[in-house]
């Protein structure tokens, strides 16, 4: 997927160097400081993961820590909030299936 | 929500586990069957207990009912169509310490005597069993009566199957004043007047309130027992999981989630009416969990909460007549009672409909208290 | 244990004024915040590796930020980023845990400023990817300068509405409707003269409207989104008239394209902890809901616990500040540290009651529709977490277990780790319009902790001393104390 660089307003800002990470395979772009959530949304991808009954897809909504929905499995770790959490170059994120493997 | 009826053969105040047990089958036997509560039903004990079914945790004195009960649980749905959400996995009862394994082997050899056999697990059998288990569980005993079931999805099927065989259920109907008529008694409600020839007093913590509107002292107190929830998570740990010195109760549900208790005290009392989190017993009590399970540790915490359960000196089930009063039986204040309840209602249905239980209760009569 | 003359729960505007306040009265000050960055929601800052010139629309708050974010690195303040507190285990003490931390936090005051969070309003479709609750796309744009699609329906009620419409128009992203369900054009007339007691706020509404009405985005009043479409994620949202009485026409809807749906139908204060400590709550719609029972020195009904800014009641960033200073005043008078705190309190409370008075003028514009049960059908979730539709809370009502407690357990609406935060609302909603006792009247579930779903783990690095248990484990155990 490509870097949808209208989505990020750089109006007065310098946001560094881009660096990539993938999700569920696919290369993702990001600057330094981003959230995973954030920079998903800027590629256009807002779909976070399928819930356990509905296996409804979920994503990005509260935007502050609150409602666990934009939840991911990051580098293997399930339910890692992706609004709060940092993207990282390098970064592995999945698409997370129902329930996660916390241990 | 339904009204109150103004007359019952059969009157039962609390719409706990033992209440409404004894309502159910009293209704199956043909009576007409009322059961108040002062709050919400199922609002305390029986909706904030680990839904822990343990026979093997239980003292000798109640293994028995226990194991009744067991049979009772997982008849449920067969015999009434009632699903408490039932699981009988079996559990094991960890020891982390040379002297938790001392106590745990005389427990193994006193329940063998009174015919629960247990399996002795250490070393790799325990380690393969159960890799789940921290590095400080150095023995446990399996018992394949252990089971459970879910106190929030029991409280509703219970409630419903109740009233399915006819039993009236009233919430917000707290007993303020009990007279004396022929034949039977009158209760005044919060929520109306109704004449019953049989009281059962099911109240747990509140039942020493209930017998005194009757003259009769009962030394009951409140224990303010404390339960914690985990978010969701992949399967964990295949059993429940009980602890040798009484403090720890661990399972997970099919839905993921894992509940944590063991009888650690949180703040309050029936006086104040509060029932609050003891900060430091929650965390001695997530401490025994996850020193247990070490899993847990990665696990959020997503509620912990706290209930009254009705509990009398030597913590034995109140069961029986009350003394001097003709046609009021106490069914309450079984340390553990919600495992025991649906033995406790049946044996409680016996009584009141012949005379006689089949299981000897003797021991349990309220007359132990009296003065 | 951290020992401190004021204890604040969150480094938001409310917050950060209080301690500022505190600390120049020569107050020890503790802030814990479950942020990486203080700020709060209205001020919350890009991450620190944007480098910004400073010219930018977005940074017009810069200096007053920079301004109050000073006061953290105050010798006296003892500041706990990325930490929760959890617990309040006594009406002195807040428990927190971050990261390899955890323990008790005891101030001689505690001022709880907890924030606010969008009110949940569920219609169907609102769980799918693209639905954006304006708190969350505020945070997208402060937070990390981006727009969460590229053509956005911005839609709910109240005037964050328009702040959150002009700020995606300002950021470059075509917005291609807002939708508000008050019939805020009639209202306005009469609204005028109360607004200029506060011209400052009066010019930033006046410029948000002017942003929009330049890039011609066209502004929908007395109307509401009532469902949301899409795939894997929205792609279009059907907006249809809404009364006063909350009765939808969905006989004239029209759909409107779209990327993204943006969703605020107002704010709530996060008031878990002041119902955890037992501060009497009140009931006031037009403020956000329930609400924190205060005197006019900003302290609950539980004597030295304070509760300002939007955690409080809503009242916008202002407000919230002015709230803010009253505590850290009111607090340092009480422990001798004040001087002349009169001449002081006075003036803050001239200035309150000036910005409440234009508080009220917009209250009163925005006064939305009294509910939005009308949105929901059988198969739309309330329930986010646990998956609970209308329709399931139906069922149970039929069967008389219709109590907010009761849909809860028989349900589990409520039970997921958002804690109640996303349908809890709903609950009372429709349990009071189903049984006619007002919001106010209803018995809620308690609120118990952890306050936020938080690791297991993550709480046990406090030592405490070893437990005092029988030694017949079947016999009761000792209460605790704290």
């Amino acid at each position: 997927m490509s870097d949808k660089r209208e989505q990020r307003v750089d109006d007065g800002l310098d946001r560094g160097r881009a660096f990539q990470f993938s999700v569920d395979g696919e290369t993702v772009t990001a600057y330094p400081g981003e959230s995973i959530a954030a920079a998903m949304l800027a590629a256009g991808r807002a779909a976070a993961r399928r819930t356990a009954k509905r296996r409804e897809p979920r994503g990005y909504h509260c935007g502050m820590g609150v409602c666990w929905d934009c939840v991911m499995v990051v580098d293997g770790v399930t339910d890692t909030r992706t609004c709060r959490t940092e993207a990282k170059p390098g970064m592995r994120v999945e698409t997370q299936h129902g329930v996660g493997q916390r241990t | 929500m339904s009204s109150l009826p103004t007359d019952t053969d059969v009157l039962v105040i609390g719409a706990g586990i033992a209440g409404l047990c004894t309502a159910l089958y009293l209704a199956r036997a043909g009576r007409t069957v009322a059961v108040i509560d002062r709050g919400e039903p199922w609002g305390d004990a029986s909706g904030a207990n680990a839904g822990t079914l343990s026979v093997q945790i239980k003292r000798p004195e109640v293994l028995n009912i226990t194991r009744r009960a067991v049979e009772l649980w997982q008849g449920f749905k067969a015999e009434f169509g009632i699903d408490v959400g039932f699981g009988r996995p079996g559990g094991l009862r960890v020891a982390t310490n040379e002297r938790e394994i001392d106590m745990l082997r005389r427990s193994q050899v006193e329940q063998r005597e009174l015919g629960l056999d247990t399996e002795w697990l250490d070393g790799n059998r325990l380690r393969d069993l159960a890799p789940w288990l921290g590095p400080t569980v150095t023995a446990a005993t399996l018992c394949d009566w252990d089971a459970y079931s879910s106190p929030l999805q029991a409280g509703h099927a219970i409630i419903q199957g109740a009233r399915h065989a006819g039993v009236a259920i009233l919430g917000a109907a707290a007993a303020t004043a009990i007279a004396e008529v022929s034949p039977g008694y009158r209760v005044t409600t919060g929520a109306g007047t109704i004449t019953a020839r049989v009281l059962v007093i099911a109240a747990g913590a509140w039942s020493g309130e209930a017998a005194r509107m009757l003259g009769i002292d009962l030394p009951v107190s409140a224990d303010v027992n404390m339960l914690s929830v985990t978010e969701p998570t992949a399967p964990l740990l295949d059993r429940v999981v009980t602890h040798i010195g009484g403090i720890l109760s661990l399972k997970q549900y099919p839905n993921g989630t894992c509940l944590i208790g063991g009888g650690w005290q949180g703040r309050g009392g029936l006086s104040t009416g509060v029932k609050e989190i003891g900060y430091e017993n929650l965390l001695h009590n997530l401490r025994v969990a996850a020193n247990v399970v070490p899993a847990l540790a990665r696990l959020r915490l997503v509620r912990s909460w706290a209930g009254f359960e009705g509990v009398v000196p030597d913590a034995l089930p109140l069961f029986g007549p009350l003394p001097g009063r003709a046609g009021v039986y106490v069914n309450a204040c079984a340390r553990g009672g919600y495992s025991q309840g649906p033995a406790l209602g049946h044996l409680m249905a016996e009584l009141i409909t012949s005379g006689r239980t089949s299981l000897p209760m003797e021991r349990f009569a309220p007359k132990r208290f009296a003065a | 244990m951290i020992e401190v003359d004021l204890a604040i729960l969150g480094a938001g505007p409310a917050g950060l004024a209080a301690a500022g306040e505190a600390v120049a009265h020569g107050l020890r000050v503790a802030v814990v915040d479950d942020n990486p960055r203080a700020g709060g929601q209205y001020f919350r800052q890009p991450p620190a590796q944007f480098r910004r010139d400073g010219g930018s629309w977005f940074d017009k708050e810069a200096t007053r930020v920079a301004e109050l974010l000073r006061v953290l690195d105050h010798p006296s303040i003892t500041y706990l980023p990325d930490t929760v507190v959890w617990d309040v285990p006594a009406p002195d003490t807040l428990a927190v845990a971050g990261g390899e931390r955890s323990g008790r936090v005891r101030g001689r005051a505690l001022l709880i400023a907890a924030g606010a969070h969008d009110r949940p309003v569920p219609f169907p479709g609102w769980t799918l990817p693209g639905v954006i609750s304006a708190g969350g796309a505020q945070n997208l744009l402060k937070g990390n300068r981006i727009v969460p699609g590229r053509r956005i329906v911005v839609a709910g009620n109240g005037p964050l509405l328009f702040v959150v419409a002009a700020s995606l128009v300002r950021a470059g992203a075509e917005v291609a409707a807002v939708v508000e369900a008050a019939p805020i054009n009639r209202r306005l007339l009469h609204a005028w003269p109360s607004m200029l007691a506060a011209p400052k706020i009066l010019r930033q509404a006046l410029d948000y409207r002017l942003s929009l009405l330049r890039a011609g985005v066209p502004v929908r009043t007395g109307m509401t989104v009532v469902a949301a479409r899409g795939a894997d994620a929205v792609q279009d949202a059907a907006i249809a008239p809404i009364a006063l009485d909350g009765s939808v026409d969905r006989a004239v809807s029209e759909t409107i394209a779209c990327d993204a749906l943006v969703v605020g139908f107002g704010l709530t204060p996060s008031v878990e902890l002041l119902r955890l400590i037992g501060c009497e709550l009140g009931y006031n719609r037009g403020r956000g809901g329930w609400l924190a029972v205060r005197s006019d020195r900003m302290e609950t009904s539980v004597a030295n616990v304070f509760a300002a800014g939007d955690g409080a009641a809503i009242g916008g960033v202002e407000i919230a500040l002015l709230e803010g200073r009253l505590v850290g005043l009111e607090v340092a008078a009480r422990l001798g540290r004040a001087g002349n705190a009169e001449q002081r309190r006075a003036a803050l409370r001239d200035q309150l009651d000036r910005t409440d008075k234009f508080r009220r003028a917009i209250e009163a514009i925005f006064a939305g529709p009294s509910h939005y049960l009308g949105l929901l059908t059988a198969d739309t979730v309330v329930c986010r977490c646990e998956e609970v539709t209308h329709g399931e809370l139906q069922a149970r009502q039929a069967e008389a277990l219709d109590s907010m407690i009761q849909l809860k357990s028989t349900t589990r609406a409520g039970m997921g780790r958002c804690q109640g935060r996303n349908c809890m609302a709903t609950l009372a909603s429709i349990v009071s319009e189903a049984s006619g006792t007002p919001i106010a009247g209803l018995n809620y579930p308690r609120t118990r902790p952890p306050v936020r779903p938080i690791a297991i783990g993550d709480l046990l690095h406090e030592p405490i001393p070893p437990p005092d248990l029988p030694a017949d484990p079947h016999l009761p155990r000792r209460q605790n104390a704290s």
